[in-house]
């Protein structure tokens, strides 16, 4: 890293600056709360019997000798659930999305995926509950399975759902100019089919829930491992008929989100405080790695049918997009990723005729909701996969063919013609995408890289190299809120309901804070995810937590900022303009000596008796501000990587990889650094090494991290990363999300480097993920017919 | 996952078929089969202790004998579940006089679900192979002791 982690004098914005983490001394030295680290007197554990059966009837179920067995306190299946046993909330619905079906907290007559809960057993420790799991009798009559998506789309496969007619639950078509006369007067149209496998998101740290009832308060504390501890709440308080001010959920430090924990709600999210209200004892269940990998959501499986029309010169006349979307089993989430994979496809490009079209598909499988991308990687995907048939059908330089279609910056607000996933219209509010694109090329030396391949190929090494672009949308609505108070102590307190699963919060939102009120971001606490503190907000997902949670924060704290005047203002007796907040001091300006500090300002503006100045507007230092963004805010970057394929054993050697990001204003660069790193971690793991497999009968093959292969320190390359700060104008900090550009074009890229490793062998990658087998049998193929 | 084979039996086909059909050579002969009770003709209620790569366990289920066609075919059907999956298969057996000795011709289809399938599934081939080869050797053994 270039740059030197290095304190700001005090005199200087914060914003902007490269500060170490607030949060970092506790995390680094074990001394973070996580949800397994709740540990309340006499706790007792739960463990979850899952059904083994891709698809089969539960004929019936005994849990008799279950409930026997040592250490055993109870023991739920479907029929004790009461009113909890209907369908799960139904989170996002969409008017295409003509079955949204949920899945129950424990399956009752039928269960449709290999991890759905059967049974939940409560015990006082872990080990008995799991043993007791076992003396759970389950008389399964296995059904014919709807395993792969092609086929489950099909007329007549076996139907995941028996009240529907097939596995369609949606149907939705999106179109932009007129598709048909644009192929039908193009001069050259190409069509391919992309193949997007299923991955999982792992976390460092799995799922988890605690519950505690308190039967004469009547209250009831959650702690779980969620990025929505405020609609986990609100749902809690609505199921069990309590007000919402008598829930409290917290999501104390969270070891990774990336997507999966923002669905709501899982049966264990129902399940732990049902039991522990049912048994008026705390209950903790802690998802362990093979739960993990059948248990919690997963994503990515789509098959796109695309097709490109240009012009002689390589300009895009028109794309069209027909794909499958793999739901799983349920579709809680509802439309969101289909709906995010055909409005990111895209990107950067002028696309006058655009047609997308999916069908979301019921499978017996784990149900899909967003992943770090969500949808963006698989637009993203196809979208540079035609532009580099283009160039190679046409014999364009494949950097050419993408600088003839960009989007030019002088043409923002740019209308793309489609409606977003936030159901505003998708309409890029700025960026420069030509010059975000040179710089790429820059990094990576894109124009010296024929002969340095060549210099290769000729010593006997296949390297390769791509670039791929793309724009995220990021920063969406509905709202979030923030509240910013000053103590007597003189720190300031900043709560919002917008929870931090690493991304940084405590540091990002502290230094806005802190610009505002003239203190040092260590001065300033965060305090995230817990209702019991700010019982507004909706989550923690689409790269949002900084523009929508940020700017309330900055709002909140210029509303503080403006009343620490308006108090210094009567008590140092100048005008409140005349008062400048800095170091922690309220001051006459240009009259240091005439000043108080913040603190004992706080503490004059709560007084015990007498009379308050009509003009402070109640006590405190304090105000609560929330921002509403009128639509999504788009980032935009370029991600170049170099390859060596070797052709002998398959293996994929990432020798480079650069990434020119434009988010808008950065508020820490090293954040935003670490953001990208993990980000490009998974991308490229979902490029070339994660694939959850399942056979034929729908039984999942990748439950152990032996199987499903995560990428390592050692696989990942060294990134070079340049930032590029194009404002958005939708938001007073002209900030824009983050959190998912490191995946997005990872396996785009990685597919034309391969490509352009292997280019003497014709080989075209159309698929992803890609393993070292995969591309080991495409090179023998390929050597075979040569 | 589909397995098939062959195997030669030093025994007349009417001796092979009649040892296949018998509850005790099936017992003694069929790795890990702890139990098997015939609760109505050609219907057995069988135990299996198996270990596929980490994951041992205990599968109760049962075993039928169907299509028999005497002395030459008949067709298996076995299912069985417990606390680390299921297994389900389904396997046919021709038999194939050759003088003194008969060919075994056998194929199946084995399907396993559950822990087993995520965690053992990349050894299933191996164990299954590893496991038919067992049975067929034990009897060999029986055949060449009892003619």
């Amino acid at each position: 890293m270039r740059h030197r982690n290095t304190y700001v004098p005090m005199s200087t914005r914060y914003f902007g600056a490269r500060i170490t983490r607030n949060e970092d001394p506790a995390l680094l030295t074990g001394r973070g709360l996580f949800v397994d680290d709740v540990r309340l007197p006499a706790m007792a554990h739960a463990a979850v019997l899952r059904s083994p059966h891709a698809h089969a009837r539960i004929r019936r179920i005994d849990a008799r000798r279950a409930q026997a067995a040592p250490g055993v306190l109870a023991v739920f299946v479907h029929a004790d659930l009461g009113p909890l046993g209907e369908p799960l909330p139904k989170l996002i619905p969409h008017p295409s999305l003509t079955y949204h079906k949920t899945q129950y907290a424990l399956a009752p007559d039928k269960v449709r995926y290999v991890g759905e809960p059967v049974a939940f057993v409560v015990a006082e420790s872990r080990y008995a509950a799991e043993d007791a799991c076992d003396q759970v009798e389950v008389d399964y009559e296995p059904l014919p399975v709807a395993a792969m998506l092609e086929a489950a789309a099909a007329p007549g496969a076996p139907r995941v759902h028996d009240d529907m007619d097939s596995n369609v639950c949606a149907h939705y078509i999106q179109r932009v100019g007129n598709v048909e006369e644009a192929f039908a007067r193009a001069p050259h149209r190409f069509r391919e089919r992309f193949v997007i496998d299923r991955g999982a998101s792992c976390p460092m740290e799995t799922r988890g829930v605690v519950a505690a009832w308190d039967s004469r308060s009547r209250r009831l504390d959650v702690w779980d491992s969620t990025q929505a501890p405020i609609p986990i709440r609100n749902g809690l308080a609505e199921m069990f008929g309590l007000a919402e001010e008598d829930v409290r959920v917290i999501a104390p430090d969270v070891g990774g989100g990336f997507g999966p924990k923002v669905m709501m709600f899982y049966p264990e999210e129902v399940l732990v405080p049902l039991a522990a209200m049912r048994l008026g004892r705390p209950v903790k269940w802690i998802e362990d790695r093979r739960e993990h990998l059948v248990a919690t959501n997963q994503e990515r499986e789509q098959i796109h049918d695309a097709e490109i029309a240009v012009d002689s010169d390589g300009r895009i006349l028109g794309v069209r997009t027909v794909f499958l979307y793999d739901a799983g089993a349920y579709i809680p989430y509802g439309l969101i990723v289909p709906i995010v994979a055909s409005t990111t496809l895209p990107g950067p490009y002028h696309i006058p005729n655009y047609h997308c079209e999916f069908r979301a598909v019921f499978t017996n499988k784990t149900m899909v909701s967003p992943y770090r991308g969500a949808g963006r990687p698989h637009g993203v995907f196809v979208m540079e996969r035609l532009l580099d048939r283009v160039a190679r059908e046409l014999g364009l330089d494949r950097a050419e063919v993408r600088r003839r279609n960009f989007i030019q910056p002088d043409e923002f607000p740019y209308d793309v013609g489609l409606i977003y996933q936030d159901n505003a219209p998708l309409r890029y509010d700025s960026g420069n995408y030509p010059g975000c694109f040179d710089r790429a090329l820059e990094l990576i030396g894109y124009r010296d890289w024929p002969a340095r391949q060549r210099a290769a190929r000729d010593s006997g090494r296949w390297l390769g190299c791509g670039v791929a672009c793309y724009v995220e949308g990021t920063g969406i609505g509905p709202y979030e809120g923030a509240r910013v108070t000053v103590e007597p102590s003189g720190r300031v307190f900043v709560a919002t309901g917008v929870g931090t699963q690493g991304q940084g919060h405590m540091t990002s939102f502290a230094q806005i804070a802190a610009d505002a009120l003239g203190v040092s971001p260590r001065e300033v606490t965060v305090r995230t995810g817990d209702t019991g503190v700010f019982g507004w907000g909706t989550g923690t997902f689409a790269s949002r937590a900084a523009t929508v949670a940020g700017n309330a924060v900055a709002l909140a704290a210029q509303a503080v900022a403006d009343k620490s005047r308006t108090v210094a203002a009567s008590l140092l007796e100048a005008p409140p303009d005349e008062i400048e907040l800095a170091g922690g001091n309220a001051f006459v300006r240009g009259v240091p000596g005439r000043s108080m500090t913040l603190g004992a300002l706080a503490r004059t503006a709560n007084p015990l008796r007498f009379t308050m100045p009509k003009e402070w507007e109640g006590p405190g230092l304090e105000a609560v501000r929330y921002f509403t963004p009128p639509q999504g805010t788009f980032s935009n970057g370029v991600h170049a990587c170099v390859v060596e394929v070797d052709i002998e054993t398959g293996q994929l050697t990432v020798e480079r990889y650069a990434v020119v990001h434009d988010c808008g204003r950065v508020i820490n660069p090293m954040i935003l650094e670490g953001q990208i790193h993990g980000g490009v971690a998974q991308g490229l793991g979902g490029a070339f090494w994660e694939k959850l497999a399942y056979d034929d009968q729908a039984q999942p093959l990748s439950t152990t991290l032996m199987d499903y292969l995560l990428p390592t320190a050692a696989e990942m390359p060294p990134i070079e990363i340049e930032h590029m700060e194009t404002p958005s104008p939708l938001n007073p900090l002209g900030v824009k999300g983050a959190g998912e550009a490191g995946v997005i074009p990872a396996a785009a890229v990685i597919a034309q480097a391969v490509d352009d490793a292997l280019a003497p062998l014709g080989i075209q990658i159309a698929q992803t993920p890609l393993n070292p087998n995969l591309l080991w049998r495409l090179i023998t193929e390929a050597r075979r017919r040569s | 996952m589909k397995l098939e084979g062959t195997n030669t039996l030093p025994a007349p086909i009417e001796t092979v078929w009649k040892t296949i059909n018998d509850p005790e050579a099936l017992r003694r002969c069929t790795p890990g089969l702890d139990e098997l009770k015939e609760f109505e003709p050609d219907r057995y209620e069988a135990t299996l202790r198996i270990g596929i790569a980490a994951v041992k366990g205990t599968y109760k289920g049962t075993l039928a004998i169907t299509d028999k066609q005497a002395p030459s075919h008949c067709k298996l059907v076995l299912q069985g579940s417990g606390n680390s999956g299921f297994v389900r298969g389904e396997g046919v057996i021709d038999l194939e006089p050759q003088g003194d000795v008969t060919l075994v011709k056998w194929a199946g289809d084995l399907q396993v679900g559950g822990l087993i399938a995520g965690v053992g599934q990349r050894m299933l081939m191996g164990v299954g192979k590893m496991l038919i080869g067992q049975f067929f050797k034990c009897l060999e053994q029986q055949l060449g002791q009892g003619v």
